[in-house]
């Protein structure tokens, strides 16, 4: 258990500082000076220019650069934004993280739960016309840019029908020593339609997978046997098939976080969320590149602890993946 | 190698959810390029006064706020699109292959340093691979659009085109080869590139509906090809601010992106059935 | 002793505040309130919470001392030329419950005229020699020379601060002193607290000399973005918008029973302005712009008409010149010239630009005549009318290359000059003198970023600024004579539309402070929503 745990943080390590480097050498390899980039925007003096210079080793050999530039980063030092000067990157990072937290966490569960159920329903309807059906609408789903399945939404939910908010996190007025519930309630509200436009264009590769691996299961020895013990369909697949069939969606955990941190940028825009892909698109519009490069990194470092996760729930939950 | 490709074109085809996917492409193609020349230059604003007009006789799918015919600017706007993306896959599948081949061929240390970078890179979404190099330009040209889209989209094929190569090169006609002599390029292009295509074409038509919607989420961001050249992306963009009154300039541009998509990954999916029936 | 009796039965006699408003707004204001605040967020919050000595009238003439109204100054009167006395209202205090002074008065406007610590207003108050103080309740303001915006100086640019706590805090930190994060003014309203980046409350002040202000809760909530502010208010979060999009949104809000739009005159012009120099250059003319018949032909090309109407609907109307049509100096009589496309291609190829090589883009020596023309992405109707400018110039040869910014950014780039064209908004002072900064050669350190200069200009504007006799038609020759320049295609004047939710009753909004009179408003107890029923202590 230690020595693999060992082997695979190791590996991330490694993984996260190749993905440093390969940040630092975009920034570099690109044509211009990057901190005339950095700058060219922003009226900064003489005197703070080098400064800056200084401050980011510019006058050094590149080598010496990245160096100093990952020491720091290690450091937890990402710099100093541009737009909100002299905000730290980090700084505003870290207020950004909870918000895109709960709602990347939101579309994992309704992913998880709506995306395995039904992909377990098309497996056992294999070839039938809800199995049909359902893989055509989540496809149409993955085919749909987030940002205008987002502005749709907002059309028909809030424009129209007003059922839902349309933007924002919380109802600006209500009053923050509200009772729990209140708050709670609130913020559900405003969480549903970000959340169900992020899992509406994600949910195609859960139920794909989860349908595979179902059929796969299906076939196996045990189940056959549990059919033959008498048990009803439905307990047979939820009781024994659809335990063994996870492992495989598990794997999917890596997969989808690229594709939700990149829909949150589209999507937290369009929704006022305060959250990280809200941020990165500020750092654009603002021309703020330490910024977009300190999201950029902590992004990739979720990327990357994402999958150490999944491989860790593996490791736990599927004995074969211990053997060496 | 031929005989396989069309055996699973010819699979790919007999499922419906390919031949749906393949006939949808095949009229969008035709429509793009048949009615292209009737329909109004999409950057003439021909009433300014009038404003975003619904759909009508004239107009099938409504005006924008310029009065600009928008089935002439989505039109447009798929030869911007389908020409972007199938610039930049063609570039990011040769990347992928070369890289792919090299590393599995060579092996060793070439290998090693190759998948490593490749794992790293993939940790890294790609929008924000994307993001940082087009920031560079004020409005970036075309051609770097399809390159820098193009630069950044290899690194899975590079990783099945190695596994393949890995795969093949413990066959015994391979080895049989290099017994006799032949040289590695030769090797690699005779025998193994081909035996890839496959596989190589199933990335490539999947990589299609994905960079048609980096593209538009590109402009969708402002940071897409310039006004007035029509984009998706960009007509989306223009619409946010009016989908509450004139809803149909941004209904009908998103709706080609979700059409074009869906069939290019229909066909895509049924290929690769065809490819590796497993899955099916 | 007689003094706090009379208030105390005064305030027995008034209503008790109820009822709120809540305001959405574009852009945070982080330092609300007088001497630091510069955008529209600060300007309104300095105003609600802080008077001046004397507001402007209704006829907003910023010449001589008759076309204004008291606030902390109850009476003034004029000692010779050189020299304003002003006598303060007996009855203003600060909301610590401290009389204002005119130690206070003499406090802010000497600390505004340290050209160390305040540059800009140092700039507005150079003829302002020296401020007295004759007793608790009388100020004396010596000018350097007489000229006839002395009164408009004197009172417009400043709101007194209180000088006991401003004074205690060090002098170049006032911007990150307690004092912004919870100001004390003698106006209308308190300051409560701030949510960074999302709102600020404000209450009445109960105490307020005027009157107490009836509406007791003041809510104003951030939020950037047209469409989000469109949809606060539709959702019904928000009773008020402060500036609504003419580009889309006013049918959208105007539909709707509980909201009446309120236009509100401004003081904006817009213009499409040109760099006279180099891209990102002042050393250099600029290689096509620094010819005026490139410029004409540019104006020729643009139908005005069409874009403002396109744009702007009812809310805009084609600008004479630099000056908005509110100006007291306006002439009525001068039109805008109408659009000849065929003109322009004349100019045009008469300076030696033709299609030589045939891809419909005008071209001299090899180079097509390209523009890059720079704007605001926030405001959907400035990329509207940077879309339609780039269409009209098509036809005629002129590419232009629209680059979209945020705000920010995009004032970052026009101080560096890095633009060829700039779709500049201008939201002048009620005073012709505004005129210096934008169009004359002082100006191209500070605001004159296309840096324009024409000696003619400077010295026709100095001398309106100084006339001994009517300045009028010295005014007018001024804006003649831009116009014959072209330092710019002068676009548009905007009228605001001012969203307000119909139980507001009483409402009335001034041009240069549109939340200057809200003390004033009141509710319609009939209309009243939950969240007015709350009293305000």
């Amino acid at each position: 258990m230690i020595g693999w745990l060992i082997r695979r943080g190791l590996q991330a390590v490694l993984t996260f500082a190749a993905a440093i480097v390969i940040l630092f050498f975009l920034m570099r390899v690109t044509p211009g000076d990057p901190l005339m980039r950095m700058t060219e925007d922003r009226q900064i003096s003489v005197a703070e220019m080098a400064r800056l210079k200084h401050r980011f080793g510019l006058d050094q050999p590149l080598a010496l650069q990245f160096i100093t530039f990952t020491s720091a980063a290690i450091r937890g030092d990402l710099g100093v934004s541009i737009y909100r000067y002299p905000d730290r990157v980090l700084d505003l990072i870290v207020a950004r993280l909870p918000a895109s937290l709960l709602l990347g966490g939101t579309v994992l569960l309704l992913n998880f739960t709506i995306g395995v159920w039904l992909g377990v329903l098309q497996a056992a309807r294999r070839g039938q016309f809800i199995d049909r059906w359902l893989t055509r609408l989540s496809l149409s789903g993955y085919a749909m840019p987030s940002f205008w399945l987002a502005l749709v939404l907002v059309y028909f939910l809030s424009t129209r029908w007003r059922l839902l908010p349309s933007a924002q996190m919380t109802d600006p007025l209500l009053d923050p020593s509200a009772p729990f519930a209140v708050r709670t309630f609130d913020l559900l509200r405003h969480l549903l339609m970000p959340a169900f436009t992020l899992a509406i264009v994600t949910i195609a590769a859960t139920m794909q997978y989860q349908r595979t691996a179902m059929l796969e299961v299906l076939r196996l020895d045990f189940v056959l046997a549990a059919r033959a013990r008498g048990l009803t369909e439905s307990q047979v697949r939820w009781r024994h098939a659809w335990r063994n069939a996870l492992f495989p969606v598990l794997t999917l955990f890596g997969l989808w976080l690229p594709i939700l941190v990149s829909g949150s940028v589209f999507v937290e825009r369009i929704f006022n969320w305060p959250g990280l892909g809200s941020l990165a698109w500020e750092a654009i519009n603002g021309r703020d590149y330490p910024l977009l490069l300190g999201t950029s990194m902590i992004v990739t470092l979720l990327v990357i602890l994402g999958g150490v996760c999944t491989d860790l729930g593996y490791w736990l939950l599927d004995p074969r993946v211990r053997r060496p | 190698m031929r005989g396989s490709l069309k055996r699973v074109f010819a699979t790919a085809w007999h499922t419906p959810s390919g031949q749906v996917g393949a006939v949808t492409l095949l009229l969008i193609a035709l429509v793009a390029v048949t009615i292209t020349p009737f329909l109004p230059d999409p950057r003439i604003m021909p009433d300014l006064s009038g404003g975003a007009a619904p759909p009508s006789f004239a107009h099938p799918f409504g005006t924008d706020a310029f009065s600009r015919d928008i089935l002439s600017r989505v039109v447009h706007g798929a030869r911007v699109s389908l020409s972007i993306a199938a610039l930049a896959v063609a570039l990011s599948i040769s990347l992928g292959a070369a890289v792919g081949t090299t590393a599995g061929y060579f092996g060793g240390w070439v290998d090693a340093v190759l998948m490593r970078s490749v794992d790293a890179a993939m940790a890294i979404p790609r929008l924000f691979i994307l993001l940082l190099l087009v920031l560079v330009w004020e409005r970036i040209p075309p051609a770097a659009l399809v390159a820098v889209i193009g630069a950044t989209g290899w690194f899975a094929t590079s990783r099945l085109v190695r596994g393949e190569v890995l795969r093949l090169r413990e066959l015994d006609y391979i080895r049989a080869a290099k017994a006799l002599g032949a040289g590695s390029p030769g090797i690699i292009f005779r025998h193994v590139l081909p035996n890839t295509l496959g596989p190589l074409i199933v990335a490539a038509t999947l990589g299609v509906g994905e960079v048609i919607l980096l593209e538009a989420g590109l402009s969708f961001l402002g940071l897409g090809i310039a006004p007035p050249t029509p984009t998706w992306g960009g007509m989306v963009h223009d619409s946010e601010s009016l989908m509450a009154t004139a809803p149909w300039t941004g209904l009908f541009p998103g709706a080609a992106i979700v059409i074009t998509v869906l069939a290019v990954n229909l066909w895509g999916e049924a290929m690769r059935a065809a490819v590796d029936p497993r899955t099916a | 002793m007689l003094v706090f009796g009379t208030s105390a039965y005064l305030h027995a006699q008034r209503p008790p505040s109820r009822g709120t408003i809540v305001i959405v707004v574009p852009g945070e204001a982080r330092l609300p309130i007088p001497t630091l605040a510069r955008v529209r967020a600060e300007q309104d919050l300095s105003d609600l919470m802080f008077l001046r000595l004397a507001r402007l009238g209704p006829t907003f003439t910023t010449a001589g001392d008759q076309g204004f109204l008291p606030e902390l100054a109850r009476s003034w009167s004029r000692r010779d030329s050189l020299t304003l006395v002003f006598e303060l209202d007996p009855r203003a205090e600060w909301q610590d419950s401290t009389p204002v002074t005119s130690h206070d008065v003499v406090f802010t406007l000497t600390r505004a005229r340290d050209p160390v610590l305040d540059p800009a207003h140092a700039l507005l108050l150079q003829y302002v020699d020296r401020v007295t103080a004759e007793g608790d309740h009388r100020v004396v303001v010596h000018f350097s020379r007489a000229y006839a915006e002395q009164f408009y100086d004197a009172t417009y640019h400043v709101q007194p601060l209180p000088a006991h706590i401003v004074s205690r805090i060090p002098r170049d930190s006032l911007a990150t002193s307690n004092f912004v994060k919870q100001p004390i003014g003698s106006g209308p309203y308190r300051w409560v607290r701030r949510e960074p980046g999302r709102s600020i409350e404000l209450a009445a002040n109960p105490r307020f000399f005027l009157g107490r202000p009836h509406i007791g809760r003041i809510l104003i909530l951030i939020a950037r973005d047209p469409e989000a502010q469109l949809n606060l208010a539709l959702e019904g979060t928000v009773d008020a918008i402060e500036s609504v999009s003419p580009y889309g949104n006013i049918p959208r809000i105007a539909e709707r029973p509980e909201f009446k739009i309120h236009p509100v005159r401004t003081f904006a012009v817009g213009y499409l302005l040109f760099n006279q120099h180099a891209y990102g250059d002042t050393t250099k003319p600029h290689p096509i712009l620094s010819d005026v018949r490139v410029r004409r032909a540019i104006l020729a090309a643009l139908d005005r008409t069409a874009i403002v109407k396109s744009a702007l609907g009812a809310y805009g109307e084609v600008a004479e010149g630099p000056i908005p049509r509110m100006s007291w100096i306006r002439d009525s009589t001068a039109k805008p010239t109408p659009p000849n496309a065929s003109a322009a291609k004349a100019l045009l190829t008469a300076v030696g630009w033709t299609d030589h090589d045939g891809d419909g883009v005008l071209d001299r020596d090899g180079v097509p005549l390209t523009l890059r023309l720079i704007l605001p992405s926030v405001s959907p109707y400035r990329v509207a009318i940077g879309l339609l400018i780039q269409e009209q110039l098509r036809p005629i040869g002129i590419k232009v290359d629209l680059i979209q910014l945020d705000g920010p950014v995009w004032a970052d780039r026009r101080g560096r000059r890095e633009f060829d064209m700039d779709l500049s908004q201008g939201n002048l002072d009620p005073t012709p003198s505004g005129l210096v900064q934008s169009w004359t050669c002082a100006g191209q350190t500070g605001s004159n970023v296309g840096g324009f200069c024409d000696s003619r200009v400077d010295s026709l504007v100095a001398k309106a600024r100084f006339a001994r006799a009517d300045p009028l038609p010295l005014w007018r020759q001024v804006i003649r004579t831009i116009n014959d320049d072209v330092p710019a295609v002068f676009l548009y004047t905007l009228t605001n539309a001012m969203a307000l939710h119909r139980r507001y009753t009483n409402v009335s909004i001034r041009p240069e402070s549109w939340w200057g009179n809200l003390w004033q408003w009141s509710i319609d107890p009939a209309q009243a929503i939950a969240r007015d029923r709350a009293l305000t202590p």
